[in-house]
């Protein structure tokens, strides 16, 4: 009898964590067809410390966008973000003449207070998310290249400064950065499943006149949301642009639809209610491995978007087919669990 | 019976533009008592209770719980003076497990918000038990279970968060009739704890077997209230047909008819 249970046990969790194991299955297929494909360069440590480098700039972002997913809106203008934070960074270094932490965290705040507008924009005066990210994509993106004027702002000064150490060093061969991301997908993690904050963005994103019936504060939680991820932004950029020691205007446009992509590979469907922070997490190293791959199997860089997009394509035909099957057994079930 | 009212509702008008939904009415329900409130589409049924919930603001008239007195209410306020709205499959989660959906709104956390789980899978078990729905784990989504089942898990919320007024909006609106059955009986269940109720139905044979008083709305005011006692299900159907057709009750029922004589002082 106890084998039995302990069998419907392990079929029960399985079932349940059937999107991650998914993912994770295509994520190792990838990852030995490289290595097949090429095994001097995936068995080469050098590529895991370049991939531990730059994954982060895709993964940090996609993080927070999984739980303004989950809620069933979209944010479009991190990207944007992205750009904007480390401008604020930047520009208070330069006025101060060092790399301070003080122009950190006036980039975080920078990244707060968009994030702060998105959430304002899209509750209280009801504007679609993907209409209202899309306008505040170009409005910080302006208020950055007017700011520069389109010029890069060279960093390499306050290179070895405790800032830089702490945000882009080294911890041996691991990049700081990439601590930090795990680090980030570990808070997140323990905020959406163990915490009541979690519970509300996917009761919202599950079925919002619920929600509401229940006497969650919707806008309230939706507002902190996009301020969560308009910080995280921001701290993703300052990632990136510390890592290349240059502040440049246009950072942050290719993580768009990385990010996004991340996100919706992970199993996070843009209808909400459903999503893992561990399926985003390997949604974006799948993209990097990608990357990774086709530069290492020594063809031109311009099949990354066409082996990204393939890979995109698969992950959501078969997350489509699954939840076909799943709309189907939820109906045998119900009429079994009368 | 108790006669000390749990609700009144006093001259409640609402609006929506130039529609007129509600045209001040008083309805009332008292401790331990279920009401059904029946009526055509339109009647003004689920208005009237969406005001009791506070999702709508009503434009004039008051609203009294245990004897406090509003002008409008919210649905946390409302969950907090003891009121739950149970509607067909709306208030759920279906992608969540049972327990998550008992719990939603009022997780049971420790100081800083995180969820003390096991002692939420515990009390929602020991709730479901209470209505014989332990057949599923507590762990399986809402969305593999049976309309019943998911009003069971309804139910079971509201004696989890130990309502003492349940409002049931059309309950039995898509149910098999088993299913039927076994609302009927969760709503019996419910009286037996000395819980109030309000069952909403166009269906005066799901609300018949449940409920002590039957208030009957028509074009947004109450036309009659009558006590199950003093009528067969075949009466109030004759009462129901005769105010959807003529807007009055017959005149051998015009007796039995309460309103205007119960009303709470």
């Amino acid at each position: 009898m106890t084998g039995i249970h302990g069998l419907k046990r392990a079929w029960r969790v399985i079932s349940e964590y059937k999107l991650q194991i998914i993912i994770t299955v295509i994520f190792l297929v990838i990852w030995l067809t490289f290595y097949t494909i090429n095994p001097s360069a995936f068995a080469n440590p050098f590529a895991y410390t370049s991939l531990m480098t730059v994954a982060p700039y895709t993964i940090i972002p996609a993080i927070s966008l999984t739980l303004v997913v989950i809620t069933g809106e979209i944010d479009l203008s991190f990207s944007s973000i992205m750009a904007f934070g480390p401008l604020i960074m930047a520009m208070t270094w330069q006025v101060q003449g060092e790399a301070s932490l003080l122009g950190v965290i006036l980039g975080l705040l920078g990244g707060l207070g968009a994030g702060l507008l998105n959430g304002v924009l899209i509750t209280k005066l009801g504007i679609p998310s993907l209409i209202a990210t899309i306008g505040t994509t170009f409005l910080w993106r302006g208020v950055v290249l007017v700011a520069t004027q389109g010029f890069s702002i060279p960093l390499g000064e306050y290179r070895g400064s405790p800032v830089f150490s702490a945000l882009v060093g080294r911890f041996g061969d691991i990049p700081i950065q990439f601590f930090w991301t795990i680090v980030l997908a570990f808070i997140f993690w323990l905020f959406l499943n163990k915490h009541k904050f979690g519970a509300y963005i996917y009761y919202i994103g599950d079925n919002r006149v619920a929600a509401q019936m229940v006497g969650i504060n919707v806008d309230r939680v939706l507002i902190t949301v996009y301020a969560i991820h308009g910080v995280v932004a921001a701290f993703a950029g300052m990632i990136a642009t510390l890592a290349m020691a240059t502040f440049y205007p246009t950072l942050g446009d290719i993580y768009m639809l990385k990010s996004v992509s991340s996100v919706v590979i992970g199993g996070t469907p843009v209808t909400g209610g459903v999503g893992t922070i561990y399926g985003t997490f390997i949604g974006g190293l799948i993209l990097e491995f990608i990357e990774m791959g086709v530069v290492a199997a020594g063809v031109t860089g311009f099949w990354i978007r066409l082996v990204h997009g393939l890979v995109i394509i698969v992950a959501l035909a078969a997350q489509g087919i699954l939840r076909r099957r799943e709309i189907i057994r939820a109906r045998i079930m119900r009429l079994i669990t009368t | 019976m108790s006669m000390k009212n749990i609700v009144e509702m006093h001259n409640i008008v609402k609006k929506f533009g130039s529609v007129v939904a509600l045209r001040g009415v008083n309805f009332h329900v008292r401790e331990n008592e279920v009401v059904g409130l029946v009526g055509d589409n339109g009647a003004g049924k689920s208005t009237l209770v969406k005001i009791l919930f506070g999702i709508h603001a009503p434009d004039e008239g008051e609203i009294i719980v245990k004897g406090m007195k509003f002008k409008r209410l919210n649905p946390k306020l409302a969950y907090e003076l003891g009121i739950v709205l149970i509607h067909q499959e709306r208030t759920l989660c279906l992608n969540h497990p049972i327990w998550r959906n008992v719990f939603m709104g009022r997780e049971i956390t420790n100081k800083l918000g995180f969820l003390k789980i096991s002692d939420m899978k515990k009390t929602a078990y020991n709730s479901l038990s209470q209505l014989e729905l332990t057949r599923m784990p507590v762990e399986t989504p809402v969305k593999y279970l049976s309309g019943g089942y998911q009003q069971g898990v309804q139910i079971s919320r509201a004696l989890v968060f130990e309502a003492d007024l349940v409002i049931l909006d059309e309950p039995t609106a898509a149910l098999s009739l088993a299913e039927t059955h076994r609302v009927l009986e969760y709503v019996n269940e419910l009286k037996k704890k000395g819980k109030s109720a309000i069952f909403i139905s166009h269906n005066i044979y799901h609300v018949y077997p449940v409920a002590d008083r039957f208030v009957i709305l028509d074009k947004g005011s109450v036309v009659a209230e009558f006590y199950k006692k003093d009528l067969t299900p075949e009466d109030l159907a004759e009462i129901m047909v005769s105010i959807a057709r003529t807007g009055s009750v017959p005149e051998k029922y015009k007796e039995l008819n309460l309103y205007g004589r119960t009303q709470p002082t």
